[in-house]
């Protein structure tokens, strides 16, 4: 692209009165040959648009920097088409909205801006969006064919898609297939499962290819370009699709843990499953002797909500017994059933069958179990009776059934071991260690990804593969991959077919951007992706392992293998690749390295001292965003810039800045740790790990740790800013300036 | 620390089946928002959330010889609160018609007062603040009915001071055999189970 | 006023809460035209008034700002707000919708510097803050607020403040002669995301809400505890200003009770759990009581449940409050209840109660009402025989925000359905 730049300033919202306009034309773009300069009163009003819109007519300006008010607000009003490239500089928020007009330090701290954004376009290509040699399919893939497999399937055909459903049984349906009812919304009456007709609708549609008693060998490629090699029945098939659900469902809790309800020791403890196939087989009855069921108790969380075994809760076992304690109703309407409970958790509207329950004389008993025994032929549990404040027995029970919860499909029964890495402190002697949840090498068998980072989803601490984020349920570290229904969390069926459809929307969005370049969520629509020049590449791994998303595979050399089409775009590799040949046309390393040059720095004598703030684009910024709105105020002395991701923070950057005599660097992110709340998942941990080795490069500079320093900014942090950056200009000035200023 | 019980669930049976709303019980929830709206239910040994807890236990004895269910005065504030609609006040009157029924005298005195208020009702007609009061001192003995009419003495004295109690008896209400007539109906309609508030 | 021009091939997104900015972008991000309506000057909803999401306690916030960059970088995603739709007519992939358009009384030239604030006088309740503060007539509903721009009052509209404020502006963005008006839209399917308010909880009359200034409720303590809030933030008592030492929450405010709402509004025992962390986290030595029937942490919130449970400055105590009296002398509440564990009657004291209200959801106000479904309570019921209008977050069910999101994406889905069948 034959770049032809212009600059405008606006010099309303006070921008005008904190500055000197002339001032910042001439220094803000001395050392970029920028012939067009101009500014305008209400540079987004349509009077200021029309000059740059004639500019780009007439003169064929084709990359345009507003230096204005932030990037966040007027993104449409400042949009000239997509092939301009238009770079934003904030000189009303962090400038003239934060710091005392007509200042020496405020009119610098603007030319340092407008400067950092000329040589970020000098820099800057407009992005074209990766196409693959190979054709792109936008066929889905689902694997598991019970109740979110099947509806995922239907409903991502009847949108227009083609599907591939692979079931490992020899049928479709899944725990569906084993209900005798289901319970669903109004949750007033039990209602027919409708497995029957749902198996068949997908037999029958011709946009769904159904492949039972089969498995996924392997997945290899990436979105829109996913190679899958099916074998069933000794058979095997390639096909190509676009996108993947994951719907392998659950198992339920090992019983046989549960001996101390009985379990395997009295014929008559059954559990949910078991009860629930006896109902669907036809009646319930005592399995030690077939003969009719009485009296019948249910133990609610059978190992759930209980640390030695499930801590968490199933969401639906409270419903399940409910609907088995209607069967024996149905069955016989004198038969007693006891709910042996902890709490009830009937949520929403689901409290309306809590309701039924209990019109049908079903007896709730709130406390623990203590015990399971057999008198004769008949059981009986001990348990506190919490509301009774004693220790009772229920007996003459025919029946105990076990509410066990759900274990996702994708836990391992035994943890699995990799080899260490050589330092590793967790190996066994055998140089092994135990994979942590969060690794692709930790779920079952299931997709066979053909990925450096591990075949399977990385899961959450209790093996759901669901995502860590509350506003976006369907996140997933692996691009074009989403799990659905009981897999990913606890549900019921009617949840697990909502689960399912928006699970089949993602998958289906994923395979249409793909197909046009376009990144998926969180950075959705960005057409920029990772370029590595491998002439200089050293086989460090760095990138192959840092990538939140798996996106490199690795030759036997060790060499990075993109998959442009898994890349969520956070440049996370960039920051990690010590060669620095990894870059976006829209952002790389040199890219902001100019802009750390670009900042003028003061000699030491005019005690000016100058600190770089990178911050993540997504909260930091925003936070320091608000704190202009607010009017807060804080150090002229720093230089903000905005970056995708801390993660893409490269270590020359640090170099970069120290050796040009900038006095101290400070990195604001996300939140990490447990609940970490970077949305490219380890950007932030990786920046303070990073950071943390920085010391090293520091050392070789003669310089003083202190001088860089990670903090988390939260986007509502805003009020937190003016303190956190005074805090660390007063640590700097402690530390003192920077010795290699003037070189 | 505890005592220990067995569950039997006949008794749950026996009150869904024969007590007044009896059946209501089913839906209880265990909140206690009727024990905490009862204005008595310091007075009491069970308040109503427990009554029900133990009926679903089978506590026979222990709930029809309560004294709670005695002592409910229709404030209805438990009925109007109970958040499953569980006419509560009705379900309390109804366990403690069962328990009388049954031979439970839970609380001597409260049915003790009630049996005398009905036989002066049933005679005059009307209530004789001198005579009603003096029937049931006096029904443990001659000693008890002194102490009982001393303790209250002041009270008595404060009403004749209002006139708010007369020094002559009461006189039977007119058509007073009409009202009788209404009170055996009554009677007999309750004995039927016909009868409901 | 438009000059939106859509066809049946576009999507229609009722609400601009999270449900509703969900499912228009799902939409558009899989390459389908999706216009948003929203009633109020700001996208966001209720999740823009929250201080925090359990169980991360994370800002709200931060998912918006991703949200709302989605948004301003995708051309296939129209929204209006101040707008709601006031007819629907038509069927599956050809509806007729007329929206209807409130003044704002700025137009787009607003640069948001805040020049009519300055200079306007005339204050409002807070409607972002459930009226614990006030606003001026001319104002930034919230520092998030997206899109960022001014709001005019109504109240100002035609009077000399008004006019003041738009004399103040130098941009020419204040133009009070804007009038309500209407524009038609042609689309082939609806995704119904109206959303919840919380439940009147002066209705549970022995709960005093309304009455008693330190009884406040679920959705005010977020506003509370939030930076942008009424007390920047800090938790203080509504009667005095004074900081809190002994907080109850009540809950089953209104829910799961026959007399008020029937259901369980799913999300209320959480939320309180949540609301002990901000009061823990500002007070280390204040006390918190939850008061309960059953609570209800599904999945893995029981792990939040869990960690709440091992503050020992928290209690729960299982009893639904039946009585709430305040001291006049001190503004402090005395509940009563019985303590369902021990029998014993309860009576303490307390320096504020929060309870936690449930949810209802946004009735349709319109005339005639589109052909869908409905529950006893008002809830939305997904009917595949009348296909075309879809329910998405708490119009379906009382929830969460990760199940309001899974099912908004859900419903984008069932709009393209509509859209391919045609």
């Amino acid at each position: 692209m034959d770049k032809k730049t212009a600059v405008y300033i606006c010099t309303g919202c006070g921008i005008g009165d904190a500055l000197d306009i002339e001032q910042l034309k001439e220094n803000g773009t001395e050392d970029f040959t920028i012939a067009h300069c101009k500014d305008h009163s209400f540079l987004c009003g349509p009077e200021g648009l029309d000059v740059i819109k004639k500019d780009t007519e007439d003169e064929g300006i084709n990359s345009i920097i507003i230096a204005a008010c932030s990037q966040r607000v007027n993104y449409d009003v400042f949009n000239f088409g997509p092939d301009k490239i238009v770079e934003r500089v904030n000189l009303r928020e962090q400038v003239a909205w934060s710091q005392p007009p007509k200042e020496e330090d405020t009119q610098m701290l603007a030319e340092d801006n407008l400067r950092m954004g000329c040589a970020k376009v000098d820099k800057m290509e407009l992005p074209e969006p990766f196409k693959a040699e190979e054709e792109y399919s936008k066929d889905i893939l689902v694997v598991g064919g019970g109740i979110s497999g099947m509806t995922a399937a239907l409903d991502t055909a009847k949108a227009g898609y083609q599907v591939l459903l692979v079931e490992k049984e020899d049928r479709l349906g899944g725990f569906l297939g084993k209900m005798k009812k289901t319970i669903k919304l109004p949750y007033k009456e039990l209602t027919e499962t409708g497995a029957e007709e749902m198996i068949k609708a997908v037999m029958e549609d011709p946009k769904i290819k159904v492949y039972t008693s089969s498995t996924v060998e392997k997945i290899s490629g990436g979105p829109g370009i996913f190679s899958v090699d099916i074998k069933s029945n000794g058979n095997s098939a390639t096909e190509k699709v676009g996108a993947v659900v994951q719907a392998t469902g659950w198992v339920p809790y090992d019983a046989n843990k549960l001996g101390h309800l009985g379990y395997g020791q009295f014929k008559n403890v059954v559990t949910n499953v078991e009860m629930e196939e006896m109902a669907a087989a036809g009646k319930i009855t005592r399995p030690s002797d077939g003969k009719d069921v009485k009296n019948a108790l249910f133990i609610q969380c059978a190992g759930s909500r209980e640390p030695e075994h499930l801590p968490y809760c199933s969401s639906v076992c409270c419903l399940v017994s409910l609907k088995q304690a209607t069967y024996l109703k149905e069955q016989d309407p004198e038969t007693v059933n006891y709910i042996l409970y902890k709490d009830i958790r009937t949520v929403g509207q689901a409290e309306d069958f809590y309701r039924k329950a209990q019109e049908d004389g079903n007896i709730f008993i709130r406390g623990s179990v203590l015990g399971v025994g057999e008198a004769g032929d008949k059981l009986y549990v001990e348990a506190e009776d919490e509301l009774l404040g004693e220790n009772i027995k229920v007996e003459d029970l025919d029946l105990v059934v076990l509410a066990v919860g759900m274990v996702p499909m994708t836990k391992p029964e035994t943890t699995p071991k990799i080899k260490a890495p050589a330092d590793s402190e967790d190996a066994d002697e055998d140089g092994m260690m135990e994979v942590q949840p969060d690794s692709g090498f930790f779920a079952t068998s299931a997709l066979n990804l053909e990925y450096r980072q591990g075949p399977e989803l990385p899961t959450l601490k209790y093996g759901f593969p669901d995502s860590h984020f509350i506003c976006f349920p369907y996140e997933t570290r692996r691009t074009g991959i989403y799990a659905a229904g009981c897999v990913r969390r606890p549900m019921e069926t009617a949840r697990a077919m909502d689960d399912a459809v928006g699970a089949a929307m993602k998958a289906i969005q994923c395979s249409e951007a793909t197909a046009i370049g376009m990144a998926v969520h969180p950075r959705a629509g960005d057409l920029s992706y990772p370029e590595i020049n491998m002439q200089r590449c050293t086989q460090c791994k760095r990138c192959t392992e840092e990538c939140p998303f798996g996106m490199f595979n690795e030759d036997e050399k060790a060499n990075p293998l993109p998959n442009p089409t898994r890349c969520r775009r956070c440049g996370v590799c960039m920051g990690a690749c010590p060669e620095r040949i990894i870059s976006f046309k829209n952002y790389s390393v040199g890219m902001i390295g100019n802009m750390l040059k670009a900042i003028n720095v003061p000699e030491e004598d005019e005690e000016k001292p100058r600190v770089v703030a990178l911050v993540c684009e997504n909260d930091a910024y925003p936070a320091l965003d608000m704190a202009g709105i607010k009017r807060m105020s804080w150090s002229p002395y720093i230089r903000i810039v905005p970056i995708r991701c801390l993660g893409s923070i490269n270590l020359v950057w640090v170099a970069d800045a120290m050796s040009r005599g900038i006095d101290g660097l400070i990195l604001m992110g996300c939140r990490h740790g447990d609940d970490y709340q970077c949305h490219f998942i380890k950007g932030s941990e990786l920046a303070d790990t990073r950071l943390s080795k920085v010391s090293e490069t520091l050392d070789r500079l003669a310089l003083e740790s202190d001088r860089v320093q990670f903090v988390e900014v939260g986007i509502t942090d805003y009020d937190k800013i003016p303190g956190i950056i005074d805090e660390f200009m007063k640590k700097i000035d402690e530390v003192g300036p920077n010795p290699y200023k003037g070189w | 620390m505890r005592k220990n019980g067995n569950y039997d669930p006949s008794f749950a049976r026996e009150v869904f089946e024969n007590v007044d709303f009896g059946d209501e019980i089913k839906m209880c929830m265990q909140c206690g928002v009727c024990a905490a709206s009862c204005p008595l239910s310091l007075q009491m040994d069970h308040p109503p959330r427990q009554i029900f807890t133990l009926i679903r236990a089978g506590k026979r004895e222990e709930v029809l010889s309560s004294q709670a269910i005695m002592l409910c005065t229709s404030c209805y504030t438990c009925k109007v609160r109970c958040p499953r609609k569980i006419p509560v006040v009705d379900v309390m009157h109804g366990l403690a018609n069962y328990a009388l029924k049954n031979g439970f005298v839970p609380r001597k005195d409260t049915a003790n007062f009630g049996g005398k208020f009905w036989d002066q009702v049933y005679r005059i007609g009307r209530i004789d603040e001198k005579d009603l009061p003096r029937r049931y001192f006096f029904a443990g003995g001659f000693v008890e009915g002194i102490k009982n009419t001393l303790s209250f003495s002041d009270i008595g004295i404060k009403m004749f001071l209002h006139k708010r109690m007369k020094l002559l008896p009461e006189r039977k209400i007119k058509g007073i055999i009409s009202l009788r007539k209404m009170l055996d109906k009554a009677e007999k309609m309750q004995e039927r189970g016909g009868a409901s508030v | 006023m438009s000059d939106i021009q859509t066809t049946n091939q576009a999507i229609l997104v009722i609400g601009g809460g999270i449900s509703g900015i969900t499912a228009a972008l799902e939409a558009a991000e899989a390459g389908y035209d999706v216009v948003l309506v929203e009633k109020n000057p700001y996208l966001g909803g209720r999740v823009a008034q929250l201080h925090q999401y359990f169980p991360k306690l994370c800002p709200p916030n931060c998912g918006l700002e991703i949200n709302f960059r989605r948004m301003r970088q995708n051309p296939r995603v129209r929204f209006f707000t101040m707008a709601e739709v006031s007819s629907i007519s038509g069927q599956e992939g050809e509806y007729d919708i007329t929206v209807r358009l409130s003044p704002r009384y700025v137009n787009e030239k607003c640069t948001c510097c805040g020049k009519c604030a300055e200079v306007c006088e005339v204050e409002i309740d807070n409607p972002f803050n459930f009226g614990m503060d006030k606003t001026k007539t001319a104002y930034l509903p919230h520092e998030f607020a997206f899109p960022m721009r001014y709001v005019i009052d109504p109240s100002i509209a035609c009077t000399e403040e008004g006019k003041k404020c738009q004399d103040a502006c130098e941009y020419g963005a204040i133009d009070l002669d804007i009038k309500e008006t209407t524009f038609d839209l042609k689309v082939g399917s609806i995704v119904w995301a109206a959303g919840w308010e919380p439940y009147d909880a002066s209705q549970v009359e022995y709960y005093g809400f309304g009455e008693y200034k330190n009884v406040i409720t679920n959705v005010m303590m977020e506003r509370m505890a939030s930076q942008n809030g009424p007390t920047g933030g800090k938790i203080l008592r509504p009667s005095d200003g004074k900081e809190v030492k002994n907080v109850a929450f009540v809950q089953c405010a209104g829910s799961r009770d026959e007399n008020y709402l029937a259901y369980c509004s799913g999300i209320c025992c959480l939320a309180s759990m949540k609301h002990a962390t901000y009061l823990r986290e500002q007070y280390p030595d204040c006390d918190v009581t939850i008061f309960f029937i059953d609570i209800r942490a599904l999945d893995r919130l029981e792990d939040f449940y869990t960690k709440v449970q091992e503050d020992e400055k928290v209690t729960f105590i299982k009893s639904k409050i039946a009585n709430i009296t305040e001291d006049e002398e001190t503004g402090d509440l005395l509940l009563e209840g019985e303590n369902t564990r021990t029998g014993e009657q309860i009576r303490m004291s307390f320096d504020m109660v929060v309870l936690a209200t449930g949810m209802v959801p946004n009735k349709i106000n319109m005339d005639p009402l589109p052909d869908v479904l409905f529950d006893d309570y008002g809830f939305l019921i997904y009917d595949p025989e009348k296909a075309g209008i879809y329910g998405a977050g708490c119009v379906r069910r009382p929830t969460d925000v990760a199940s309001s999101v899974q099912d908004a994406t859900a419903a984008s889905l069932k709009a393209i359905q509509s859209i391919a069948r045609r």
